[in-house]
């Protein structure tokens, strides 16, 4: 079990980094390997349109993130098995890069 | 030539190049949405086969070799199986299930995060080095570690030194070794040269090849020949050449991917603001793909379809056959170049690159297909025909591909 760490928590908005974890596998808060489950932090709306823009985390960095002061307090964590990595596209009405969760575990 | 502009290059309209995108996404699309327990099935078979390979290589080996008759085909038959167990585990299991392309069926061992292969790279470091460097940055020059791995000059516009007019043989080394090779890779010793490389990720990272490395060692060469007793040398001779066949099985496999004359490099310009659409169009043409049947296909970790590989790397490999036909109809409606040969062919042709690239450039010509220039009106043209400004794209890509065929 990882211990949580949130080491790199000030880059889950870094398009760069949103897009080293994706392909790398590592999680958004500590960068390590993830593990399965994968956990991902959205608003209602994101987990309504099943598209999250924080980079996948293990679940105990995920719980401890939405937990530090300043986190958004709407943030739900939904985790998975697997996702999709889904760049965004010229006219995209949604610049980031997302993620689609395809086998939810919770 | 590398390419600084895809767009400009290929000579396609945003529109076109945005259409191209929709319709890569559609396959992709549809191939997600009929995933499902015959592509489960398929990746269990292949890990049981190659379970049983592996069990049937050591065992062989282990019986074979202490009767006289029987030892040298006891240890050619069990090199052989253990070679195939460790090609099928490398190439069409873990390289595949690191990608991700089998997290979908939610199964705690098939998963990109659990999945640890039989070479000495751990697997960590190569979804960075592989999984984000590499297909992040396809061929872009200075960006993605594979062009040359850091030992080879393999395009024109990388500098040429006298280091290099030793290529043929680090080439060779880099065959045979291929395993350790991969192992460092991550590491990018040209960051710790030049003291770029964070200290402590570097420790990490040794940390980590010395423990997997140890442990392949500690496998093949210690305690699978400390169990055949006194025949040990014929078991070390055996795994010695089972994790050669793999070495270069994988490296012209790999090599196979990005180094034919098809595959193209680009500038970084190219990857600034890059959409998906212009991200597919990059991945099409840098890499190449190879002609074979089903079971080569297998073997060589359907990377055989290198293109359809980097266009959707986190898909199920065992689609990937089915996708090539409707990705090669896409780039013949779009006037792409989808690059594919015979192995041989595209093996001869990186072969011919990493010699001549061995030598300064003005000693030999480029391989590399020239652009596709437009057919040019040899006349002189009026003020009105002249466009108001030269856009981006220049005035010649303004129309269609459909009307360019047309006039």
């Amino acid at each position: 079990m990882i211990v949580a760490d949130l080491s790199q928590a000030s880059r889950i908005r870094e398009r760069r980094w949103v897009t080293q974890c994706a392909l790398s596998r590592v999680c958004g808060c500590c960068a390590m390997s993830l593990e399965r489950p994968v956990a991902f932090l959205g608003t209602g709306r994101e987990v309504d349109r099943n598209a999250f823009h924080l980079p996948p985390m293990h679940v105990g960095c995920a719980e401890e993130l939405r937990r530090t002061p300043g986190a958004d307090p709407e943030w739900r964590l939904v985790t998975t098995s697997g996702f999709e990595f889904v760049r965004p596209d010229r006219d995209d009405p949604d610049p980031e890069p997302r993620f689609e969760p395809n086998s939810l575990v919770d | 030539m590398a390419i600084s502009d895809v767009q400009e290059y290929m000579h396609l309209t945003d529109e076109e190049i945005e259409q191209l995108g929709r319709e890569l996404d559609a396959i992709r699309k549809e191939v997600e949405d009929s995933r499902g327990p015959k592509d489960a099935a398929y990746i269990n078979r292949l890990i049981r086969i190659q379970r049983y390979l592996a069990i049937a290589g050591r065992l062989t080996l282990l019986v074979g070799v202490h009767d006289k008759r029987t030892r040298v085909p006891a240890a050619v038959t069990g090199a052989t199986l253990l070679a195939l167990h460790k090609i099928l585990e490398n190439m069409e299991i873990g390289h595949n299930v690191m990608h991700g392309q089998w997290d979908w069926m939610n199964d705690p061992e098939i998963h990109s995060s659990n999945w640890e292969w039989d070479t000495a790279q751990p697997a960590e470091q190569w979804k960075h080095s592989h999984n984000y460097v590499h297909h992040q940055f396809t061929n872009v020059l200075g960006y993605d570690n594979d062009i040359g791995y850091g030992i080879l000059r393999m395009a024109r516009e990388q500098r040429w030194s006298p280091v290099n007019l030793g290529q043929p043989v680090y080439n060779a080394m880099l065959a045979t070794l291929f395993q350790w090779g991969v192992a460092l890779h991550d590491l990018d010793i040209e960051r710790i040269r030049k003291g770029e490389k964070d200290p402590k990720e570097m420790k990490r990272q040794l940390k980590q090849i010395f423990r997997k490395g140890r442990n392949q060692i500690l496998k093949d060469y210690v305690v699978y020949p400390a169990l055949a007793g006194p025949q040990w040398r014929t078991v070390m001779a055996a795994n010695v050449g089972a994790n050669l066949t793999r070495n270069l099985w994988s490296y012209v496999i790999i090599f196979c991917g990005h180094f034919p004359d098809g595959a193209m490099h680009f500038t970084e310009e190219e990857i600034e603001d890059e959409t998906r659409a212009e991200w597919y169009l990059r991945q099409i043409l840098g890499a190449a793909n190879f002609e074979g049947g089903p079971l080569m296909h297998i073997m060589s970790g359907n990377l055989g379809y290198q293109i359809e590989h980097h266009l959707f790397p986190d898909l199920p490999s065992n689609r990937y056959g089915e996708i090539s036909v409707k990705v090669k109809a896409l780039c013949e409606k779009y006037d792409i170049p989808y690059t594919i040969g015979p192995l041989h062919k595209q093996y001869g042709q990186a072969l011919r690159t990493i010699i001549k690239l061995s030598v300064p450039n003005s000693w030999t010509n480029s391989d590399k297909p020239e652009p596709p220039t437009p057919p040019q009106k040899r006349r002189r043209r009026s003020d009105s025909e002249r466009p108001d400004r030269i856009r981006q794209l220049g005035a010649w890509s303004r129309g269609t591909s459909q009307e360019r065929k047309a006039s």
